[in-house]
């Protein structure tokens, strides 16, 4: 297919704004008057409020809020998930912390320093419990209880072992099925606990309003979802909530809930009649939220013929203190595993268990890149065992064309219209040298090379035929300028990735415009129609489908009003961009002269009354296709050491039709760059002796990839399908632009050293103890101490 | 040329952002560590977040405003947007004078000399390919050198 637009090079649109620093972002916003915020927050990983006195305080002249002015009602600071999926465990401040970094009071002053010091003058009395740190330590009976009482939808419900919800799926015989493998492998992995580090922190700004109604600028992947939560929370009508949509310095599924700055600076604003400015420092929004901690037992039967026959997948997800949809994250988890391989029975067993640490939420892949790391292990395993070749044993199982595909847990499934999977892992193969890589483990010295894969995929939205447990859709609105542009109105936030460029293009491909003429323009909840969450990989996808749905309805009402000023047939018509003119032109085919631009016919319209061409629309995707993409990593592995090195990367991506190459290149780079952090260096470990992460807050001792981390080389390439249910063939891209990088890495790994891990990350230390287990060698460390 | 009063304990970024208001200075880990502060002193890439705003009177200080002349882009701000050297945006400022500040002292850096030029500048979009190679564009263009 060819297209005008789409596919093509062209730069972004945002790209000005943020190389001269106009780009505006929730930190930036700064109003009148306004006060500025503190938190108070628990020193303890549980302990409950006695005493607290706030009079100090007051005598300052700050304003203060405690869990006493805040409503006594549980809420879930994630609203994707319909209500009957929905826990909650959250009060926006609380008398019983359960983390270290848990709100309890705020107070807003005249400055951020005068907040401070009227936080520093909050006498509070704990009374200490014990905290519990360990997920499996915490399931066991008798262990102190994080939550009594929480809420599904709107019952109450006990919580019993910490254990914060779980879901249990099976399908066919498993017994059978193990019963005629030949090999059933056992493993158990478990995961690190990563942070974010989005570089902007979150913040939030609201403003009373006089109708008793509010306007907020935060950092946030939904617009509306926010402005629900905290109509929810502080029972205020939605529609006096209007919250702006600005630019996010980063979400990676941090904002897609509300963040506890959000209703907390509500609160404030509510009480003092004045703007509110809450901004969390980074060691603050360390505190704020991390990612899940996985322990996976798997167990995953085959044939000698290397056909997998069943599996059994335990997962045990430490969530912290509190849920931000863990319910949903246990139905994906299990999803990402039977959506990889054809396994003809599946036993599944979820939990999400209490502890007393930072609340877990999605963070890019929701599960996917830990499930694809252990499953992608286990198939290498397997494949080595059997005497295949790993590649050739994926594509002997995997899930593809016409298979049912789980996009986000068990009620969100459709089936897979398109697939570029062999020809990616075919292409990616020819690209690293897959034929030349060596035999794992065989090789001695200080610096050993090593080659590994690893395959996966990430869903593309959560649309489905049919309703589910997740609230999937987008709306947007298109209305046509007097000079021939056209407004783009929606509510789906751009995290970064350039979503919103996506759209514009795939509008200007529907209306034959210009580029340049798609106007993407400033949008907040009371003017846009609602759009759940950037979240899903569904930017592209779901919201694209939105705008192009909308596009083609302008397009129609272009045809009829352009059919009666040309006197010809609405469907005789045509449009076609004219780059010269700077519009789009409306023609009958083969009669010259028989035509008017886009900019004519709106001034047309409106001089004779007529009317604005616009549509506005809502809309559900019909299903969730996963957009595919496979690994080649090439390693370094410095023996002496243990610090790995990244040579040659090779990435190939099925996303159906590339609506930005460079973007979507640039995805491709940014989740390689990610998921080696996630292998190699990122964990958020936690001291139990001070109960709170060993870093306390502060990156410099959390280490993050720098640009000296690239890989020497890296090359991307896209396959070429076409999703038929994706606007002009379009799927996802930003989550399994990463997924399976971390057992790409892993594989590559136990390529250069025979060695395997089953716990991320693999750091230095970690691999010099796993070599010398192996070699039973002594290390270059020890000999040095000798020598000294 | 601009005279602010200022506490002796305010820093750079405090006054740069809370006083002038000049936001494109972004407000990122307050530690040193990620470099969504940086600004040029004298040239020089630093922290704004780690200067005492006194300890800058009378030395010059350039943000990303000061790139642009007379609204035309500076040959790092065209190459940053032709390479798609950014995602969030929110790194773009400080990686810009990061940038800069490397071409000044050495018009035509290697990749191992970008790669070190950056270690300060964390960009967790990771578009770390992207901005060596509007870095290196930018260096052939500022010499004359075509593409």
């Amino acid at each position: 297919m060819s297209f005008y637009a789409i596919g093509k090079r062209t730069a972004r649109k945002d790209s000005v704004a943020k190389v001269t620093g106009w780009e505006k972002y929730a930190s930036d916003i700064y109003l009148p008057n306004m006060l500025h915020a503190r938190v108070l927050k628990s020193p303890f990983p549980h302990a409950i409020v006695k005493k607290i006195d706030t009079s100090r305080a007051e005598e300052m002249g700050a304003i203060v809020v405690t869990f006493k002015d805040v409503p006594d009602k549980l809420f879930c600071p994630r609203l994707v998930s319909t209500p009957d999926a929905t826990y909650k465990d959250w009060k926006v401040l609380t008398d019983k912390p359960k983390f270290v970094g848990e709100p309890i009071a705020a107070v807003a002053a005249e400055t951020e320093e005068l907040a401070q010091i009227a936080l520093e003058s909050i006498n509070v009395e704990y009374e200490l419990l014990e905290p519990v740190f360990d997920a499996l330590e915490s399931m066991k009976e008798g262990k102190p209880r994080i939550h009594d009482k929480i809420m599904l939808n709107d019952k109450i419900i006990d919580i019993e072992n910490n254990v914060a919800c779980r879901l249990e799926l099976q399908e066919g015989d498993l017994e059978e099925a193990f019963k005629r493998s030949d090999i059933i492998i056992e493993r158990e992995f478990r995961t690190s606990r990563g942070y974010h580090n989005q570089l902007e922190p979150k913040v939030a700004v609201v403003n009373p309003e006089p109708d008793g109604g509010l306007t907020i600028w935060c950092t946030t992947q939904t617009i509306h979802n926010t402005r629900l939560l905290i109509s929810e929370i502080f029972n205020i009508p939605v529609s006096k909530i209007n919250v702006k949509k600005l630019a996010l310095g980063g979400g990676f599924g941090s904002s897609i809930q509300t963040n506890i700055v959000v209703p907390i600076a509500v609160a404030l604003a509510l009480k003092a009649r004045r703007p509110v400015r809450l901004a969390y420092t980074k060691e603050e929004d360390m505190h704020e939220h991390s990612s899940y901690q996985m322990i996976f037992r798997l167990k995953i039967g085959v044939t000698r013929d290397g056909k997998l026959t069943g599996g059994f997948m335990e997962n045990i997800m430490d969530i912290g203190a509190h849920q931000i949809q863990a319910y949903p994250l246990l139905g994906t988890c299990a999803g990402w595993w039977v959506s990889l391989y054809k396994l003809q029975a599946i036993k599944y067993v979820g939990v999400a268990i209490y502890t007393n640490k930072i609340p877990s939420c999605a963070y890019r892949g929701y599960g996917n890149p830990q499930v694809t790391w252990a499953v992608e292990t286990i198939m290498d395993e397997l494949a080595e065992m059997l005497g295949m070749d790993p590649i050739e044993f994926r594509l002997k199982n995997y899930v593809g064309e016409r298979d049912l595909f789980w996009g986000q847990g068990p009620t969100v499934k459709s089936i897979i219209k398109s697939c570029g999977v062999e020809e990616i892992l075919k292409k990616g193969s020819e690209l690293i040298g897959w034929k030349n890589r060596p035999k794992p483990g065989e090789q001695k010295g200080r610096f050993r090379r090593g080659i590994g894969m690893a395959r996966g995929y990430h869903t593309s939205s959560a649309g489905a035929p049919i309703p589910s447990q997740v609230i999937d859709y987008s709306g947007a609105i298109l209305k046509v300028n007097e000079d021939g542009t056209v407004d783009y109105i929606t509510g789906l936030v751009d995290q970064g990735g350039g979503t919103l460029e996506a759209h514009a293009k795939i509008i200007a491909e529907e209306l034959g415009l210009p580029l340049k003429n798609v106007n993407i323009v400033a949008a907040d909840s009371q003017t846009t129609i609602y759009d759940v969450c950037t979240h899903a990989s569904r930017g592209v996808y779901a919201g694209g489908g939105a705008a192009l749905n909308v596009a083609r309805q302008v397009k129609e009402k272009i045809f009829k009003l352009a059919s009666t000023i040309l006197n010809a047939y609405p469907h005789t018509l045509r449009i076609r961009p004219d780059e010269e003119r700077g519009q789009a032109v409306i023609y009958v085919e083969g009669l010259p002269g028989k035509e008017i631009t886009l900019g004519e016919l709106a001034t047309l319209a409106r001089i004779k009354n007529l009317g604005t061409i616009a549509a506005v629309d809502s809309f559900r995707p019909p299903a969730c296709p996963p957009h595919f993409t496979g690994y080649f990593v090439e390693v370094l592995v410095d023996t002496e050491t243990g610090i790995v090195k990244p040579l040659k990367v090779v990435i190939g991506a099925d996303v159906g039709t590339v609506i930005n190459p460079d973007l979507a290149e640039g995805q491709l780079h940014g989740g390689f760059i990610m998921g080696w952090s996630r292998a190699i260096l990122e964990d958020l470990k936690y001291n139990e002796e001070i109960g709170d992460i060993e870093c306390r807050g502060f990156i410099i001792d959390y280490k993050m990839p720098t640009a000296a981390d690239i890989p020497e080389e890296i090359k991307t390439f896209f396959v070429e399908t076409y999703e038929p249910t994706g606007p002009f063939g379009a799927k996802g891209l930003g989550e399994g632009a990463q997924n399976p990088a971390i057992a790409a890495i892993s594989n590559a790994i136990y390529n250069a050293t025979g060695v395997r891990f089953y716990e991320l990350p693999i750091t230095p230390e970690k691999l010099l103890e796993k070599l010398k287990e192996k070699e039973g060698r002594k290390l270059a460390v020890e000999d040095a101490v000798k020598l000294t | 040329m601009v005279k602010v009063q200022t506490e002796p304990n305010a820093t750079l970024l405090d006054v740069l952002r809370e006083e002038l208001r000049i936001s494109s200075v972004k407000r990122g880990c307050e530690v040193g560590e990620c470099g969504a502060c940086t600004v040029l002193i004298d040239g020089k890439p630093v922290n704004s977040c780690l200067i005492l705003a006194p300890k800058v009177e009378g030395r010059s200080i350039l943000t990303v405003e000061g790139l642009t002349r007379n609204d035309e882009l500076h040959p790092l701000q065209e190459s940053f947007i032709e390479e798609f050297a950014l995602q969030c945006g929110y790194c773009t400022p400080g990686v810009l004078l990061t940038a800069k500040a490397l071409l000044d002292l050495k018009p035509s850096p290697t990749i191992e000399e970008i790669k070190e030029a950056l270690s300060g500048n964390i960009c967790r979009c990771g578009a770390y390919q992207e901005i060596i190679n509007a870095i290196l564009k930018t260096s052939r263009k500022l010499q004359g050198k075509s593409d």
